[in-house]
């Protein structure tokens, strides 16, 4: 039960980690208050109960397919979200301390959403041993396992945003948005292909005997890159929309405020 | 600033809306599977090869399962008592094992595609 | 970096728990796979046993075996010879050598199949559940242990790395302890390697700066004492060249050496004033504490110095009772001086003038208003400072001085741990609203050598 619990706690406990620690590394760049991850991961919590205590009810919406939908809607939300995180540090760059209410609560509601995700699936999972005493043990270890493992990368990946130089660390944390960022599209194509809204297609190659989604590595990268074995067409040409559309508008963004006295109104 | 690139989500939909209708709701194979005691009936599901088909996983156990598949791309939990229904393939010929994430020793069977 | 501590037990935590979770995850696999290698080892065995045995020829004979394994043993032909009451009645494996894995009887199978000598055909199943949690319940155990360290783990860390930051702490403490003006270099014990150029390079700074003041202050003192001698010796001569002159012409000297002789009393002034504040300073003056009665002293002042009131018409009152201090009279009598001289000079023509000594419960208070111009608020953080002068050198009152007064006062009231508060007189007017110098000393003082060491800097309130 142990490496079962390891694999399913550490892929979601992964997910949500890298994105808290980016979005966390990026506040403390601006200054900002870091208070907003307990109400994050707070809601996060409590959101992850509920939507596993109805997500028997939620399957049953759009004929079958309201696990996928309400994935897809969620990841896609995130997306959004990410959009306008990185729209907001652009403005914030030089210390501007413009729309920082409106950046914290989009932190807070990104990674509660994410957490809220993951979260989920590891609560209906556990909650399966209620009735499986036996096997408890090794579930509850394994979930500590993937979660320590998780928590861990998660924060010594902090550390590593924490030490990058002052000069490329807006860069760099806004390139891994970006890449977080696509993977969620990618994620959301596959869940819509699942759900039989995208014409399902072929993978156009597969990488798992190079690296298998299932190993540690391969979880990391498909945390941070959304790395998939065997994509298909819809999903890479969805990775891509959604890196490029997020990288086109950050650069825009970028550039536009770089002159001085434009006055930049951005709505995501 | 008013570019059109700047609702991602809206777009998404818009894209989303244009490939619904390529979707058609043809008479496709549905297959049913079954899962008792973490186990998968049958465990060798066998369905024509590149031809869409709509699987149904009825889950008999009190307990949820995640229906999961590295291969087929498809991951989906299954509330105990629950029925979920899961689109396969196109497939080209060959074996795509998929497992109960939640019980992955004992819940294993695969798809045949021939 | 919020705090070192925190960071060193989270990135330390988080590398340990990382390098240990995944070790443990791969024993876990290695050992998983290694239980599973003897399993079929087992199954192996008990086929070969059953190939062994005699081949039963009656049909379908029932064995009771545990609920790990099942097994039949199926003629060449297709019947079934022999099973084991779990097993079913149907065939459970292919007819081929090896293991295969399925599902029969509501459970999950490892079935190995093999073929006797006779031709028949043997196949054991083991349950696939139960194999995973036999292995699991033995492997856990060892994989336990790493997970309870974990806690223990973050417990000494976080006590060696407090420990490991403590001569950090203690820097910093020191640090923060010093007074402004105490330049005496840090006493680290036996400081760490790596705190060892911070502490140099600190007590080296704090060296330079001491030998600068240092410096600085005897230059000012050396001045002024070699000053004293030339002055005298002017001082002398002109007096003598006023008498010769009278001597030779008779009647009133001339309007430029009545000048000079000004100059020179205010040259001797202020040379006196800069001796005064050298001789004062807190660090160097020898003081000598003894019990004085400060309104005793006050009433000797101010007699002393009557025919400078006299001169003005000013009205000088002294009130309150005695007050006794532990105090060094020299010091005292250079502050009285000072406060007295200072109320005279300016205030106006016929102004008034109002000292005061009074105990205060364990303190005494020596106060000093007149009804003069006073000293506004925004120049009241400055008139402490050397040489500065209300108002500029174009003062209001045209009055000589050097601006030293209240610096002087302020030494003598921080060597006897006293605070010095300026405010408006008591009887002031709209256009003289006067000032009040008020100096709160204390009763006793502890100790006489440590010259006001504990005093902060900025507690002298303004």
């Amino acid at each position: 039960m142990l490496l079962t619990s390891v694999i399913l706690v550490l892929r979601e406990v992964l997910e949500a980690a890298l994105l808290l620690s980016i979005l966390l590394a990026m506040s403390r760049f601006l200054a900002l208050q870091t208070r907003w991850i307990y109400i994050a991961l707070t809601a996060g919590v409590l959101g992850s109960v509920v939507y596993g205590q109805y997500l028997g009810t939620v399957s049953e919406l759009f004929e079958g397919m309201g696990q996928e939908i309400v994935n897809a809607a969620l990841q896609f939300t995130i997306y959004g979200l990410l959009l306008l995180i990185g729209v907001l540090l652009i403005l914030n760059r030089s210390g501007e301390a413009r729309y920082l209410q409106l950046l914290q609560w989009a932190m807070v509601l990104a990674v509660a959403l994410a957490a809220l995700r993951e979260g989920a699936e590891i609560y209906i999972y556990l909650i399966a041993f209620r009735e499986q005493a036996e096997l408890l043990q090794g579930a509850l270890l394994g979930a500590l396992i993937g979660g320590g493992i998780g928590f861990s990368i998660g924060a010594l990946f902090y550390y590593l945003l924490l030490g990058l130089p002052r000069r490329r660390r807006l860069i760099c944390a806004l390139v891994l948005l970006s890449l977080v960022a696509a993977g969620l599209c990618l994620q959301a194509t596959q869940l819509l292909e699942q759900a039989d809204w995208l014409p399902a297609q072929q993978p156009l190659w597969d990488t798992s005997g190079l690296l298998s989604e299932n190993s540690v590595m391969g979880q990391l990268l498909y945390a941070l890159l959304g790395y998939e074995a065997t994509p298909t067409p819809n999903v890479i040409a969805a990775y891509l929309i959604g890196l490029v559309l997020m990288v086109t508008l950050l650069i825009s963004v970028w550039l536009k405020t770089r002159m001085p006295g434009v006055a930049v109104d951005v709505y995501v | 600033m008013k570019l059109p690139s700047e609702n991602p989500v809206r777009i998404f939909v818009a894209l989303t809306a244009l490939l619904l209708p390529m979707v058609v709701n043809a008479a496709r194979p549905v297959l049913e599977l079954e899962i008792r005691d973490h186990l998968f009936y049958p465990s060798v599901l066998k369905i024509p090869a590149n031809t869409k088909v709509k699987l149904i996983v009825y889950n008999r156990d009190p307990t949820p399962e995640e229906f999961e598949s590295y291969e087929l791309n498809r991951e989906k939990v299954i509330m105990g008592g629950q029925k979920a229904i899961v689109f396969i393939g196109p497939l080209a010929p060959g074996e795509y094992p998929f497992f109960g994430e939640f019980n992955p020793k004992t819940a294993q069977g695969k798809v045949v595609a021939e | 970096m919020k705090s070192i501590r925190t960071f060193l037990l989270i990135a330390l935590l988080s590398t340990i728990t990382l390098v240990n979770f995944i070790a443990a995850l791969h024993g876990y696999r290695a050992s998983m796979e290694e239980a599973q290698k003897l399993f079929d080892r087992q199954i192996m065995a008990t086929a070969g046993l059953l190939a062994a045995l005699p081949v039963p020829q009656t049909g379908d004979r029932v064995v009771e075996e545990n609920d790990l394994q099942a097994f039949q043993v199926w003629s060449d032909g297709g019947q079934l010879l022999l099973r084991s009451g779990n097993a079913p009645e149907t065939q459970i494996g292919q007819r081929s050598e090896g293991f295969s894995e399925l599902n029969f009887s509501g459970f999950r199978w490892r079935v190995y199949s093999q073929r006797g000598a006779a031709g028949h055909w043997i196949q054991v199943a083991e349950r696939v559940d139960l194999r995973y949690r036999l292995a699991d319940e033995v492997i856990l155990q060892s994989v336990l242990p790493i997970l309870l360290g974990l806690p223990a783990a973050g417990l000494l860390i976080w006590l060696v790395i407090g420990r490991g930051l403590s001569s950090l702490r203690n820097l910093a403490e020191e640090l923060r302890n010093k007074r402004a003006e105490d330049l005496s270099p840090l006493t680290l014990a036996a400081p760490p390697e790596e705190l060892q150029p911070l502490v140099h390079s600190t007590n080296a700074l704090l060296n330079r700066l001491r030998a600068s003041f240092e410096r600085e202050r005897r230059f000012s003192a050396d001045a002024a004492h070699e000053l004293r001698t030339p002055i005298s010796a002017i001082q002398v001569h002109a007096e003598n060249l006023a008498k010769e002159l009278q001597l030779r012409d008779g009647g009133e000297p001339p309007e430029s050496l009545a000048q000079l002789q000004r100059s020179v009393a205010r040259m001797t002034h202020l040379v006196e004033q800069m001796l005064n504040l050298f001789r004062t300073t807190p660090e160097h003056y020898p003081a000598r504490f003894e019990p004085i009665d400060l309104h005793r002293l006050a009433r000797e002042m101010i007699a002393e110095l009557y025919p400078a009131f006299a001169q003005k018409n000013q009205e000088v009152e002294l009130e309150g009772t005695a007050a006794q201090i532990q105090g060094d009279q020299f010091a005292l009598v250079i502050l009285l001086q000072n406060l007295l001289a200072n109320a005279s000079k300016y205030t106006q023509d016929g102004g008034r003038v109002v000292v005061t000594a009074i105990p205060e419960g364990e303190q005494v208070l020596l106060r000093v208003e007149d009804n003069g111009p006073g000293i506004s608020d925004a120049e009241r953080e400055r008139v402490f400072e050397r040489f500065y002068r209300v108002g500029g050198d174009r003062h209001a009152s045209a009055t000589s001085g050097c601006g030293l007064g209240l610096s002087i006062v302020q030494h003598i009231a921080e060597l006897h741990r006293a605070q010095v508060r300026l405010g408006t007189s008591s009887f002031g007017s709209a256009q003289t609203p006067g000032l009040s110098v008020e100096i709160v000393f204390p009763k006793t003082i502890n100790t006489v050598n440590d010259t006001a060491e504990d005093i902060p800097a900025n507690e002298t309130t303004l």
